[in-house]
């Protein structure tokens, strides 16, 4: 625990020396094992205009077990489910997956690349992805309106 | 007024109405107020009670051993307790009997390593406890098998007819070697002579189901079709050929065994379900067949034995820094880290603590045992058919996973231990003769030389449970 403490503490570092765009980590060294993530939907995306938050917990185990990622902000998108937990687990982030090597700052990118680009083929939410595979402009739609009305 | 005379009229009521019984729950109804599907769990393997045909007795057998010995012939009929080499290991063989039913129960032990040091020269693959097995099946199942009488279980013997509603509970349970368990029960409900027909005759229930393991056993023990019994008919039925009822034991209980020897092994051909526990038991283990994919943690001695290191300047990236990639601290010239076989280095602590749960390296996912003996685990059929050809070498690429429910380790160089059939014996002896080329691959091998009949049922089980070759 001493020793995820310590790692944390200095990919705090890294990540607050090179924030992806558009994100903003809160940080509280009482609560080190839990991070407030503040985003900005990405430009070329659509959730453009969009504020989310999001929380970044770091299990005991950590680096040995992934971070887990969770939106805090309702998004409409293929690969967060749908529910209270927002939970996105996917590619590094499964617990199967995930190295310790990996880092905090790559996780942050990949959330990232994900809303401009969701991967359907990973999807927890079956049925957007697959509006978003054969009805682009409906779920492009719903995507937006949820902004709206969520992430204003 | 009313009370009295309501009672009266309830009674004669009551013994007209149709009581249904739950085979899942055991729950019990009138059919007139809920139909024949369970109102509990809404099961439609449901019985209607009759007076001589109680499915509850069944169901109680265990609790009820002390009713009266309604049997006289049978009663101290003990068939198991005739010599039969092959049955010595069945130890505690209780008979019981209750009003409607007797029960057999035994426990089977083997030690295959004793065995194994007894007989050295007996082929690694003849296992006796599936031997047994087997030799159980072919009891069963009647007519498939060619026992003396002696071995005939009580349903099957003519003489003696069984008074009404009688018949066996068989329940066996094993220990194999490695720990595992197997439970095997029976049920059989024998009726009594009537007009239709004289001599026992046994009750259809779960045809469906019998149809499927009729099939399997058919093709897994290569009878003539003569030996599958069709779906049989309703109890009042007469059957086809008077000689043969006997021989016709419930077998839907083999299912439960069928089930759990092919599922594991995928796609053998005892993949379907008949309830939704099995269907979620072979789902879990799916589900724990996938994680056992993942390479399991490595042994201490291999993380103990892993080489140090000293860090020197080479070591060091572009910037003249370098870090242990799971802490993250920096290291500098002259510390001592951990190397793996892939040549990555860490902490020999920070590394020691992912190995302890996954054989991997943390960059690039190599094991760490690859070049170990790595025996324990190793992947069954390249050894077993190694063993079996006698050719006891290490595999050459030891896999690290293991089937869930297979029935546990062997020894180191022969991890799994499975029967042979006289034919594959057979077929072994003349392998043995071959080319080493041409014996090499696998069990299965073997099995394109055999005839039509597809391979014993010791070949079939251990199909179903190593899956076939890879």
């Amino acid at each position: 625990m001493a020793a995820a403490r310590k790692r944390i503490l200095k990919e705090y570092t890294e990540c607050s020396n090179d924030t992806p765009p558009g994100m903003k980590i809160n940080f509280d060294e009482q609560n080190m094992t839990e991070w407030e993530i503040l985003m900005d939907g990405p430009e070329q995306s659509v959730y453009s205009g969009g504020h989310f938050k999001l929380r970044l917990t770091f299990p005991n185990e950590y680096p040995f077990k992934p971070p887990v990622v969770s939106f805090k902000t309702k998004i409409y998108h293929p690969n967060v489910s749908n529910d209270d937990k927002g939970s996105m687990c996917l590619g590094m982030l499964r617990p199967d997956a995930w190295k310790p090597p990996n880092k905090v700052i790559s996780v942050l990118h990949l959330v990232r690349t994900l809303l401009i680009e969701p991967n359907v083929d990973d999807a927890i939410e079956a049925s957007i992805a697959s509006e978003f595979k054969d009805n682009k402009k409906g779920f492009e739609k719903t995507a937006k309106e949820w902004v709206k009305q969520y992430a204003k | 007024m009313d009370p009295p005379l309501q009672q009266p009229a309830q009674q004669p009521q009551t013994t007209a109405r149709d009581m249904v019984f739950c085979h899942e729950c055991e729950n019990e109804w009138y059919r007139d107020e809920h139909g024949l599907s369970c109102p509990e769990c809404h099961s439609d393997f449901t019985e209607i009670i009759e007076e001589n045909h109680d499915p509850r007795v069944a169901a109680m057998a265990d609790s009820d051993d002390d009713g009266p010995p309604p049997l006289g012939a049978f009663h101290h009929h003990h068939p198991w307790d005739a010599p039969d080499p092959d049955e010595d290991d069945i130890n505690q063989l209780h008979w019981s009997t209750g009003p409607n039913t007797f029960a057999v129960q035994g426990v089977i032990f083997r030690d295959n390593l004793s065995q194994r040091r007894a007989d050295p020269h007996d082929h690694d693959l003849h296992n006796p406890v599936l031997g047994t097995f087997a030799t159980m099946l072919q009891n069963l199942v009647g007519g498939l098998g060619q026992q003396p009488p002696s071995e005939q279980p009580p349903s099957e013997q003519p003489s003696g007819s069984p008074s009404p509603g009688q018949g066996p509970n068989d329940r066996f349970s094993g220990t194999l070697p490695g720990g595992n368990r197997f439970t095997y029960q029976r049920t059989v409900r024998l009726h009594g002579p009537d007009g239709t027909h004289r001599g026992a005759h046994l009750d259809p229930s779960g045809d469906e189901l019998n149809g499927l393991v009729e099939h399997l056993l058919g093709a897994a023990m290569g009878g003539p079709p003569g030996h599958t019994h069709p779906p049989s008919g309703q109890p009042g039925q007469p059957p086809g050929q008077p000689g043969q009822f006997p021989g016709q034991p419930q077998i839907n209980p083999l299912a439960a065994i069928f089930a759990q020897l092919m599922n594991p092994g995928m796609a053998a051909p005892g993949d379907f379900v008949y309830s939704q526990e099995a269907l979620d038991r072979i789902i879990s283990q799916l589900m724990e067949q996938n994680t056992s994919n993942a390479p399991g943690p490595a042994t201490p001695e291999a993380i103990g034995s892993l080489p140090k290191k000293i860090i020197t300047i080479e070591d060091l990236g572009p910037d003249g820094r370098a870090e242990c990639s799971i802490c993250m601290d920096e290291v500098t010239v002259g510390e001592e880290v951990a190397q793996l076989p892939c040549h990555h280095w860490f902490h020999q602590p920070c590394v020691a603590m992912w190995l302890g749960e996954h054989d991997t390296c943390p960059h690039c996912r190599k094991g760490i045992m690859d070049h170990d003996k790595a025996g324990e685990s190793a992947n069954s059929s390249t050894n077993t058919a190694d063993a079996s050809s006698g050719s006891n070498g290490a595999p050459a690429t030891p896999s690290r996973q293991q089937m869930p429910g297979t029935f546990g380790a062997g020894t180191e160089e022969n991890p799994f231990i499975v029967p042979e059939t006289p034919e594959q014996s057979r077929l072994h002896a003349q392998q043995d003769q071959r080319s080493s080329s041409e014996r090499q691959p696998s069990p299965h091998s073997v099995h394109s030389d055999g005839d039509a009949s597809g391979g014993g049922l010791g070949d079939r089980i251990r199909r179903g449970l190593f899956g076939q070759p890879r």
